[in-house]
């Protein structure tokens, strides 16, 4: 049996819902929603009239009641009806004093909730803090241990358990529960320009596939709202390819004219395969790209990197396809371009950009690609750089262009990537954890923002394919 | 009159068949104390009664508590207390 949260995009991120004999854990810092979220899932059973055991360790039921009034819950009437039933159960009641050892188990709360369960036929049970059950013990790690036997018994009694657990900040997977419960769902929340955003994530699924990306949510009166950040693309009709067929799919069909395109890599991917793939395939349409190049940029590196991919573009140097801005004049090694980028002046970055405006009036190009970009924000003042990506910009979109520029965003500081952003229309990243690359887009003109995709580079064209 | 020691065990709890023991023990040779055993898998009213959590408890009549098991010389020091009280 799959019970609904009551959250149709947290069921969505759950695959389906809660399923009867598991036990998932809502794991978040303190404040960051928990207990009404929790209680927002209890209200998502109730109202298809599943009963609801809610054990409340350190909350009055009493306060649960108001607590959830002021979200229009109205779980009086749900007690009323005998579906809903809220138990206090803490080790130290009022005006009692306590003698602990460490030889015990958790036999009493295990039969108080199997005879309320029984009672009530409960099939979803919500335990409402185990962090402030445990740190009434002074063994807590028996209680911790003995909190196993707990778990196992309620969710072989065909019910759901879900727990809420109060995780430290930095706190990757330490606890105990975390191993023994087939789901986690995280919420944290952060502060953005002096907002509080909420954000929630599924890092761990036993069903199915765990969802790693974080969605934003909000809590109010009308309840709990997922937003999520993928979106499906609008599609428009006079798109350029980006010659990666999932990749343009997924941009919605490639991108519009009058475009900037950002590609952001950390500097360790090879950003390399999508430069030669953008080049690549705007050469066979025939539309010819203009290739702004820098330090590894240079005429003679993409021509050499062609032939390593098997990959023939001399007829198309031949008949004047590319044109090459060659900061650093023609055919320098390496070294002698990044002395010469010492060398660089803001003068002979303006002198560059009337390059390419001459370039764009000469000929029918209106693909250019910009190599790394850092490079050039090494050489100009920061001011200066954001000018003359401005310019270029401007540049672009009034001759109906595409621009595709490459930058590490590592190298540059956080300001300068933030306006970058904002200049440009489409922003698609790079990133790697654990040795695999991701590809994600993070801002498109079109709506069309998708979350990070496994990345495979290949020796052949198509050099880069995009996995699910 | 005498004064009550309300004794929770479980099926499962394995240090309780000891305990009781003890506790009979020291009981069963003092008047002024009785002991009322209760298995919280039977009698779960009382186990709501008392808000029990952790098996085993030994609730004592000052509405002290003792959480696990604990051996027969701390126990009998708790049990002077009330002798004295009732003395």
């Amino acid at each position: 049996m799959i019970i609904s949260t009551g959250i149709e995009e947290l069921d969505n991120m759950i695959d389906g819902g809660l399923r009867t004999g598991s036990c998932y854990a809502i794991k978040g810092s303190a404040g960051s929603g928990k207990t009404v979220l929790s209680l927002f899932m209890a209200l998502g059973a109730l109202k298809k009239d599943i009963p609801v055991l809610f054990i409340s360790t350190e909350v009055d039921p009493e306060k649960l009641i108001m607590y959830g009034d002021s979200f229009d819950m109205n779980l009086k009437s749900y007690i009323d009806k005998g579906l809903l039933s809220f138990e206090k159960m803490s080790l130290k009641p009022k005006s009692t004093s306590l003698v602990q050892t460490d030889k015990f188990d958790l036999s009493g709360i295990i039969a108080r909730t199997q005879s309320k369960m029984k009672s009530l036929n409960a099939k979803l049970v919500i335990f409402d803090s185990i962090s402030a059950f445990f740190a009434e013990f002074v063994y807590e790690k028996t209680a911790r241990s003995s909190f196993m036997d707990f778990i196992r018994e309620i969710t072989d009694k065909k019910a759901v358990l879900v727990l809420t657990s109060e995780s430290q900040v930095n706190e990757e997977y330490s606890t105990l529960e975390e191993y023994l419960v087939d789901g986690v769902i995280k919420i944290r929340t952060e502060l953005k320009n002096n907002q509080m955003i909420k954000r929630i994530s599924v890092p761990k699924l036993r069903s199915a596939k765990p969802i790693k990306f974080e969605n934003r949510f909000i809590i109010d009166r009308d309840g709990v709202s997922i937003l999520r950040s993928e979106q499906p693309p609008l599609s428009i009709i006079d798109a350029e390819k980006i010659g990666v067929e999932k990749l343009d799919k997924m941009l919605g069909g490639g991108i519009p004219a009058g475009s900037v395109v950002l590609i952001e890599t950390d500097g360790e991917t090879n950003y390399f395969p999508l430069f030669l793939q953008i080049m690549c395939c705007n050469l066979e349409r025939g539309t010819g790209v203009i290739i702004h190049s820098n330090v590894h940029m240079y005429s003679a590196r993409i021509v050499e990197e062609f032939k390593r991919v098997e990959c023939d573009i001399t007829p198309h140097l031949n008949e004047g396809n590319v044109v090459f801005i060659d900061k650093y004049n023609r055919s320098v090694t390496a070294v002698e371009a990044r002395e010469m980028s010492q060398l660089m002046t803001t003068d002979d970055m303006i002198s560059v950009t009337v390059e390419l405006m001459q370039a764009f009036q000469k000929s029918e190009q209106k693909v250019i690609l910009f190599g790394d970009l850092t490079d050039d924000t090494n050489i100009l003042t920061e001011p200066n750089f954001l000018r003359y990506f401005a310019l270029q910009s401007f540049n672009i979109k009034e001759q109906s262009a595409i621009a595709y520029s490459f930058i590490n965003f590592n190298a540059i500081s956080r300001e300068m990537l933030a306006r970058l952003r904002n200049t440009a229309d489409i922003i698609i990243r790079f990133s790697r954890s654990d040795y695999t690359t991701y590809i994600e887009c993070l801002k498109s003109s079109l709506g069309a923002t998708f979350l990070p995709k496994v990345v495979k580079f290949r020796d052949k064209m198509p050099l880069i394919e995009i996995l699910d | 009159m005498s004064l009550q020691i309300i004794f929770f065990t479980s099926p499962t709890c394995s240090w309780c068949p000891y305990l009781e023991g003890v506790l009979r023990n020291i009981i069963g040779n003092t008047k002024e104390l009785s002991l009322e055993v209760i298995d919280v898998t039977e009698n779960v009213e009382k186990a709501e009664e008392y808000h029990i959590v952790a098996i085993p408890t030994i609730i004592l009549p000052n509405n002290q508590r003792i959480i696990g098991s604990v051996d027969e010389a701390f126990l009998r020091k708790q049990m002077d207390q009330f002798l004295i009280m009732m003395s």
